[in-house]
């Protein structure tokens, strides 16, 4: 039966932990607040390793929560993370994605700094500042790095935050063993969509969405163990979802993955959704890594990387490619439909849409199409935010439950 | 004789027939032996990507499958220029390189963008009847392509 305007204006039917006002996926001042209280809280996957394979490597990296950074590997081959920012006049420093810098110099006025962070040289300094000023004080602003689960470099803007592992705690135990060897990216490519970057997470934290996806449906959902999968939720917002055997050759033209990874089982696929925007998808022969960067409340960067193993031969590595590409390549069967999704839903619930609420509101025990993985990413939103999700500036007249 | 000309029309025409989604005429430009690739260079990672890679048989079932998938059915419009034509008259083969420039068009208002830039690489079988493709590579320069696109360019 349709609605009429109160009706549609009216909570859902559910507890509050089981819906969200729309406003937190359109509304600018949210945003703001996100990248103060979330962003700049938590750890986030800036690149991998193997992007900086050299001594003096670097990548540059937006960081959600609005700093640019470089991210360089230094002489002693420890990777450092600063502000991309020349502490002179603010301009950029590296303005390439990528390179290999034992000076970095900017090219506006010459200064210049080492891959640790020091300033070695203020051109004509002392005529300019005298004893006043020096290298001592013009430092290039560090930013906390590590490295770790499966090889990602690791960033946390905020000083007093806790360890990267404090962070993760045991969220990324279904992969531990499979990510024991070195890992090595063969794909990148970003995509900018119009769409909030919870409304990404969201989809990679539910598979109910298989409805979209005709290979997931064919190779996974009527297939036998589908439905047994179950969602594990851990402290700080991460969830897990554990394996089933997909059956790839279920999908016409399609074949059984002939490259595995090591410790999973043939056919095997586990994911994991780490708060506040990165996804491990490892999916029979290939690890995927998702990682949002929002620009705003309705535009998102995602980065997606595709990763095999260092030690694959060229032919193993061939077929890994070719497994990523056939469902998450630019041209993959699936990923245009989850971005296209997403999409969709941003057209939907721009402010102004009189778009109200979105449900989460399955339960079927926790199991694949359950969606406490959402639930529980939004707890911790809330948490965060000192706002709940179902009503973030209390306008809508709900009180949460006692 | 130059086959220059013979192989524009079938650069063309391997294109309009992809607009039109008329995959069978396209498969019909193309060589029993056909391969086809898009491959894009990434600085990020400095590594060269192929982003899709199949046989002629392969071709045939991602365009069989095509309507079973959620798709963007924004029209695409490919523009290509011929650049260079080699021709081996000994091995009956060409070596193609042409520009290509790839539009979309919202069904939503009609509103056009250019969604990719690249060339194509392309390989011709001159033995037989008419010209075909043997191998295609699709070699972007674009490699932001928003929400994607599930028909190859």
């Amino acid at each position: 039966m349709s609605r009429n305007a109160q009706e549609w204006e009216e909570r859902p039917n559910f507890p509050e932990t089981h819906f969200v006002s729309t406003e937190i996926y359109t509304d600018e001042a949210l945003f703001k607040e996100e990248q103060s209280k979330i962003f700049n809280k938590c750890w986030i996957i800036a690149c991998h390793e193997s992007e900086l394979v050299n001594a003096f490597d670097y990548r540059t990296f937006s960081h959600p929560g609005g700093a640019p950074l470089i991210v360089i590997r230094g002489e002693d081959m420890k990777v450092r993370s600063f502000y991309n920012i020349c502490p002179h006049r603010g301009n950029t420093l590296l303005y390439d994605p990528v390179g290999n810098a034992k000076r970095i110099t900017c090219i506006f006025h010459a200064w210049s700094f080492n891959p640790k962070g020091d300033c070695i040289d203020i051109s004509r300094g002392k005529q300019g500042y005298q004893e006043r000023f020096g290298c001592e004080q013009a430092g290039l602003r560090e930013v906390k790095t590590d490295i770790g689960y499966g090889g990602f470099v690791w960033v946390n803007v905020d000083d007093d935050s806790c360890s990267l592992r404090e962070y993760i705690g045991d969220a990324m135990g279904l992969l531990d063993e499979h990510l024991s060897q070195p890992l090595e990216v063969f794909h990148y490519h970003k995509a900018v969509v119009e769409t909030n970057y919870k409304l990404w997470h969201d989809t990679n934290s539910e598979f109910y969405h298989d409805y979209m996806h005709y290979f997931n449906r064919i190779t996974g959902m009527i297939q036998p163990g589908y439905f047994d999968r179950k969602y594990t939720g851990y402290p700080n917002g991460h969830a897990s979802v554990g394996s089933m055997a997909i059956k790839y050759d279920a999908y016409e033209g399609s074949k059984a993955r002939g490259v595995g990874w090591p410790g999973l089982a043939p056919g095997g696929w586990v994911l994991i959704d780490l708060f506040p925007g990165m996804t491990y998808n490892l999916r029979t022969s290939v690890l995927r890594m998702d990682t949002a960067i929002p620009l705003g409340p309705n535009k998102l960067v995602i980065e997606f990387r595709g990763l095999g193993l260092k030690s694959d031969t060229p032919e193993e590595r061939a077929e890994r490619i070719r497994d990523h590409n056939t469902i998450w390549g630019p041209f993959g069967r699936n990923l245009h439909e989850d971005l296209l999704g997403v999409y969709g839903q941003g057209r939907a619930m721009r402010e102004r849409t009189d778009s109200k609420w979105v449900i989460h509101g399955r339960e079927e025990n926790s199991t694949i199409h359950d969606e406490m993985g959402m639930r529980h990413f939004y707890a911790e939103w809330s948490r965060r935010m000192g706002r709940p999700a179902f009503d973030p500036y209390g306008t809508r007249g709900i009180k949460a439950a006692a | 004789m130059d086959p220059r000309h013979a192989i524009s029309e079938l650069v063309a025409r391997s294109c309009m027939t992809l607009d039109d989604k008329d995959f069978a005429a396209y498969l019909e430009l193309c060589d029993p032996q056909y391969r086809y690739t898009i491959t894009a260079y990434s600085p990020e990672i400095r590594k060269d990507m192929t982003w899709l890679e199949h046989d002629r048989e392969g071709m045939k079932t991602l365009f069989t499958n095509l309507p079973r998938h959620n798709s963007d059915q924004s029209p695409i419009t490919r523009h290509v220029t011929l650049y260079t034509v080699e021709h081996d008259e000994a091995a009956q083969k060409a070596k193609v390189v042409s520009a290509l420039q790839v539009f979309r068009t919202q069904l939503d208002g009609g509103a056009t963008e250019l969604f990719a830039v690249g060339k194509l690489h392309d390989t011709v079988n001159l033995a037989g009847d008419k010209p075909r493709l043997l191998e295609r590579n699709v070699r972007l320069d674009t490699r932001m392509l928003g929400y994607g696109y599930h028909i190859p360019f």
